[in-house]
């Protein structure tokens, strides 16, 4: 019990502190990387918590995103070699209350919110991928089957606002 | 105990990759080539580039060990040969493999030279290739063995294996197992003639030697995790399970490191093109059809 | 003992670290495998591993003579290598500026052989050494200049302010021959004990000054502009080509730094101009504001120096990609992406040995490109040289080392000419053969560099064992091999990916000022063998396929090693030219030969039987001014097999 107090600790701070870092370096790729290791520290709290689909899932998930929106980001803001010296932050004053606000709401959340009965024993692990698979495809299926869809439009979306318009190149070129 | 012979396996493995490699390449079996060739990596100096990004210099051909050691970890060689028998394996195996494309854009993305680099961009064109075509071909292969369990999904072809039961999920599963391993023909981000070694070409001295092992190790993992999806394991007759893993393992590893020599390397947007506009829609059609196959047969 | 041993004593493990050293040679070739083949050689079979890239060699091995140019070039090379290195020359001991060989040997298989075990001996014994020296060469050096920010014609060797503006200059790297290398890929020699060394891109380096009108700027700092490549003297980024401007106040951001008063729209932050105006979007009044310096940079926030917490955030509007990519450089598909300038050669694997190709790239899409040789074989193109006719023909063979009976027959016919001689049939004949027999080598040693480009690891080996084969074959050898090619061209018409590959791509149009295998490509069937009658007479048809694109050029080549094997069947004989004794002979004439590559046409002028003047026309000097074109806003992988379709030889091309 002892140790897996202690490793939901540890990832939860590494993942705080890879969190910090995506603000405190000066390169996109390790701002993005950053980003990943962060989340890949969830999914190792995840772990320790014995939810070991939801840990895999979510380490196996976020190096392909990541990876691609780190790509993505140097694509576009031209540094090379990483060693670019860009600030990632910006607007700071909206940032600092953005990020106070979620986080008290956070705070609030796992605070306030009736939890239910603590469960002294978490199901074999087998059984939690069974159990959530009958989730998914029952009672969440509407969610996960909108999420999904809203995600993919999106990002359809942001590829094509991501190209000009030919007709917009032809203008602004002498 | 079981962790220690399955590392020393996964080094002796690594190192008939080695020896079979050089043997597609020259025609010849050299036994003591590859040792040679370490040692004499060992013996060379190690130099940094000027500008790197040094951590993701340094970290990157570790990861790529990293990665590939811990996919490992759920490969059954005998129902008893296993470091870890976890409850997500055939998806865990999957988790760390994704680890190789992280490895790679950090080696391309580190050293600040041109072919490095473009070889990590390539790499991460081709993930977008191949990732559908290993979780697919596995979602149909664990539809069968109802169960993530690495040691299940072998029990399970007991009757008949998977290369016969679902031989389309298993073309596409052992190209993008391929694709994943950067072996030719999708060699694209260390590409010897179009980048003179790309993602590898500044890594030197002990750092190369680690790169080169990692790359080694994926790809007998690789060749491990085929065998264990689709080619029944450990089971076989007469001989002891052991002996089968061994056999089945080296046979896939060495088609993989043969057919690469020939033919001439894909271009990347036809790796593209083809994995979505064909490989997809099979893979969904495997999934169908090893549905039907599942619900059908008793 | 080597030159370039590793730093330390040599004993216990160490001595075990260097037999394993001596039992594995990579190497790295100078200036290439298709050189070494075409001198006979089989360093794989040898015993050499190649490698393609300097960092994972410990051999440099120089086949032959080189020029000067491309002796600068493998002195990067050799720096770029690290410890243990050895330098292995072959049939030349004219060096400088690398350091002398640790082992010469001679042009022959037999010689690489001896040399090889040479060479591992001195490894096993000499890898390690308690006193090493750097290897200096001055094209290796980085000196520090001065430059000023706004002013960058202001270059001087000590700090100090600007003249101009008062301004402290910041230092920046520069070349000892200032524009004469690319500061990115300069090379500081690795000595043992010093771990970061200056490296970029191995394998290649830049000799060229730049004629394009581009300037070169830093993508964090704007106003770093400069006409040479280089890294920004702020942030030690490599500062990114784009075009000169022409109007100083079209480039707003990077440009005009002493306008205090920019205008933007309240509504559209990425609207910036220098005059008063309306917006062109939403058409309201642009407002001025003070200028920042450099203001679209930190509406990206990206200088880490400045105090953010100071600005209002209601100015900031949201971090716009348009604000920051809209002075970029963009490409055909309209996405901006970072500019790389690339260079392949001279020394580059999958290109043939001496061509620099000097790639601008947009993600792994050429944007632009410069290809030359740096062979620089300019010597005999001279109006006023004198030499004898023999020591000429001589000359004129060994210049390409890739066709050297093709242009000792073009000497010779030459001579024959002015002197009016006409050579028996026989001996025509026999002509022929070698003729074609080198024309076979050359097509085997193009599909050999073609498998070494794409990774067709087996058309690599096939290909230059055939070669190699074929280079000094005899009648009935060449017969014998006849199964073998056309069990090859078989396989090649069987080989997956090799259509996609190569079809569609490269294409060219037919046109009067293609040669060779890449006009009959283009369905042309224009052969300087047609018109030769004892060509005619052994009963040469040419060869021509339409379509134009690499895959034509690939079969026309399979399909001329067929038709060379009959000519030379109906030759019956294979002679090398030799030339006529023209004696005191004076007048003009004029040859042509179908070359491998395509035809070359020579005129000379004797006088008194000295050679005085000649005027040289290659195929390569014509096909390498197709490349910029071909490969514009290609993939990277696709521009490289169109260079490589061409078959150049970079050295007949002209300066």
């Amino acid at each position: 019990m002892s140790a897996q107090t202690f490793f939901i600790g540890f990832f939860g701070l590494a993942a705080v502190w890879f969190g910090i870092v995506v603000f405190r370096t000066f390169s996109m790729v390790r701002s993005a990387l950053a980003l990943l290791f962060s989340q890949t520290a969830l999914g190792a709290m995840f772990l320790s918590m014995q939810a070991e689909f939801l840990g895999v899932l979510q380490i196996m998930m976020m190096a392909t995103e990541m990876s691609i929106m780190a790509i993505f980001m140097v694509m576009f803001m031209m540094d090379p070699g990483g060693l670019g010296e860009m600030d990632m932050t910006h607007q700071k004053r909206l940032s600092l209350s953005a990020g106070i606000v979620s986080f008290v709401a956070a705070v609030a959340v796992a605070v306030f919110v009736d939890w239910g009965p603590v469960a002294h024993t978490a199901p074999d692990a087998a059984q939690q991928t069974v159990d959530l698979g009958l989730e998914l495809l029952g009672r969440s299926m509407l969610i996960f089957e909108t999420a999904g869809v809203t995600i993919l439009t999106a990002m359809i979306a942001a590829t094509a606002v991501a190209i000009q318009p030919a007709t917009w190149r032809s203008k602004h070129e002498h | 105990m079981t962790t220690v012979l399955i590392l020393l396996l996964l080094a002796l493995g690594a190192y008939l990759v080695a020896v079979i490699e050089t043997w597609t390449i020259t025609g010849r079996f050299q036994l003591a080539a590859p040792l040679f060739a370490g040692i004499a990596l060992l013996g060379r100096e190690s130099i940094v580039p000027r500008k790197p990004d040094r951590i993701f210099f340094e970290v990157a051909p570790v990861l790529l060990l990293i990665s590939a050691i811990l996919a490992a970890a759920v490969v059954p060689l005998t129902p008893d040969l296993i470091i870890t028998d976890l409850a997500t394996g055939a998806l865990f195996i999957n988790a760390a493999l994704v680890y190789v494309l992280v490895a790679l854009l950090m080696a391309g993305w580190g050293p600040d030279g041109a072919y490095a680099m473009i070889g990590g961009w390539r790499f991460l064109g081709q993930l977008i290739a191949y990732a559908m075509l290993i979780v697919m071909p596995i979602t149909a292969v664990v539809m069968r063995a109802e169960s993530l369990l690495t040691t299940q999904i072998v029990v399970s072809q007991a009757g008949v294996w998977n290369i016969v039961y679902q031989p389309l999920g298993f073309v596409l599963f052992f190209i993008a197992a391929m694709a994943l391993a950067f072996l030719p023909p999708f060699d694209l981000p260390t590409a010897k003639g179009e980048l003179a070694g790309g993602v590898e070409a500044e890594y030197t001295g002990v750092r190369l030697a680690v790169f080169r092992l990692g790359r080694l190790a994926l790809i007998i993992t690789l060749a491990a995790a085929t065998v264990i999806f689709y080619l029944g394991g450990w089971q076989g007759p007469w001989l002891p399970p052991w002996a089968w893993s061994a056999i089945k393992i080296l046979v896939v590893t060495a088609t993989m490191l043969l057919i690469g020599r020939f033919m001439p390397r894909i271009r990347e947007a036809d790796l593209l093109a083809w994995c979505w506009i064909f490989g997809i829609p099979l893979a969904l059609l495997n999934i169908f059809l090893v549905g039907v196959l599942v619900l059908v047969l008793p | 003992m080597i030159t370039g041993a590793r730093q330390g004593t040599l004993s216990g493990l160490r001595r075990l670290v260097s037999i394993a050293m001596a039992r594995d040679l990579s190497t790295f070739l100078i200036p290439g495998p298709d050189i070494a083949r075409a001198h006979g050689l089989d360093f794989e079979a040898a015993g050499l591993h190649p490698v393609a890239s300097p960092r994972h060699a410990s051999v440099l091995l120089i086949v032959g003579a080189i020029p000067p140019a491309l002796r600068e070039a493998a002195a990067i090379i050799y720096a770029q290598m690290v410890r243990p290195r050895v330098l292995f020359a072959l049939g030349t001991e004219t060096l400088p500026p690398l350091p002398a060989a640790d082992v010469v040997a001679g042009l022959s298989q037999q010689d690489l052989i001896q040399g090889i075990r040479q060479l591992r001996s001195a490894f096993a014994e000499g890898a390690f050494r308690p006193d090493v020296s750097d290897f200096d060469a001055p094209m290796l050096h980085v000196r520090i200049e001065y430059t000023c920010p706004m002013h960058p014609e202001v270059v001087q060797s000590e700090p100090g302010s600007c003249p101009k503006c008062g301004m402290d200059l910041l230092p920046r790297e520069a070349q000892a021959t200032a524009g004469h290398t690319h500061a990115d890929h300069q090379e500081m020699d690795n000595s043992a004990d010093r771990q970061a060394t200056s490296t970029h891109d191995h394998g290649t380096h830049h000799t060229m000054v730049h004629d394009a009108p581009l300037e070169y700027t830093c993508p964090m700092h704007p106003e770093v502009v400069q006409r040479e490549p280089g890294s920004c003297p702020k942030c030690g980024m490599n500062l990114e080509p784009r075009e000169a401007q022409t109007e100083p106040t079209h480039d707003h951001h990077h440009m005009t730094h002493d306008a205090p008063v920019e205008y933007t729209c309240p509504m559209h932050p990425e609207v910036v101009q220098s005059e008063p105006g309306s917006c062109p979007k939403c058409g309201m009044t642009l407002e001025p504001h003070e200028m920042q310096d450099t203001q679209t940079q930190e509406h990206a926030g990206m200088d880490p120096h400045r105090d953010h917490s100071t600005m209002d955030p209601g100015d900031m509007a949201f971090m716009s990609m348009i604000d920051v990519t809209q002075d970029l450089p963009r490409s055909g598909d309209g996405l901006p992406m970072e500019w790389i300038e690339a260079p392949f050669g001279p020394f580059f694997p999958g290109l043939p040995g001496g061509l620099l190709l000097t790639l601008t790239l947009d993600g792994d899409t050429v944007a632009g490109s410069d290809a030359r040789s740096l062979i620089g074989n300019g010597d005999l193109l001279l109006q006023h040289l004198s030499m004898d006719s023999g020591s000429f023909v001589e000359r004129l063979a060994n210049r390409d080392p890739l066709a050297p009976v093709a242009y000792r027959l073009l000497a010779c016919r030459a001579l024959e000419n002015v002197a009016g001689m006409d050579i028996p049939a026989d001996t025509a004949c026999a002509r022929i053969g070698a003729l074609e027999r080198e024309r076979i080598a050359s097509h085997l040693g193009w599909l050999a560099l073609f498998g070494q480009q794409t990774g067709f690891d087996w058309l690599r080996r096939h290909a230059a064992s055939l070669q190699l084969k074929f280079q000094q074959a005899d009648l009935k050898q060449i017969l014998a091999l006849k199964p073998a090619i056309q069990a090859l061209t078989k396989r090649l018409q069987r080989t997956p990916l090799l259509e996609s590959r190569t079809a569609g791509i490269g294409q060219l149009a037919p046109d009067a000022t293609l040669r060779g295998p890449v006009a009959r490509a283009t369905g042309i069937s224009d052969d300087a063998r047609s018109t030769d009658k004892t060509c005619a007479a052994l009963g040469f048809t040419p060869v021509s396929r339409e379509g134009g694109d690499a895959l034509a050029r690939l079969h026309v080549r399979l399909d001329e090693i067929a038709h060379s094997i009959a000519l030379i069947k109906a030759a019956g004989a294979i002679e090398l030219p030799a030339p006529a004794h023209v004696g005191e002979l004076s007048g003009t004439g004029e040859a042509v030969v179908e070359t491998p590559r395509g035809l070359a046409r020579l005129q000379l002028t004797l006088e008194g039987g000295q050679v005085t003047a000649t005027q040289l026309d290659t195929p390569s000097t014509h096909h390498l001014t197709l490349i910029t074109p071909l490969i514009e806003q290609q993939e990277l992988g696709d521009a490289l097999v169109i260079v490589g379709s061409l078959d150049l030889s970079p050295w007949e091309i002209q300066p």
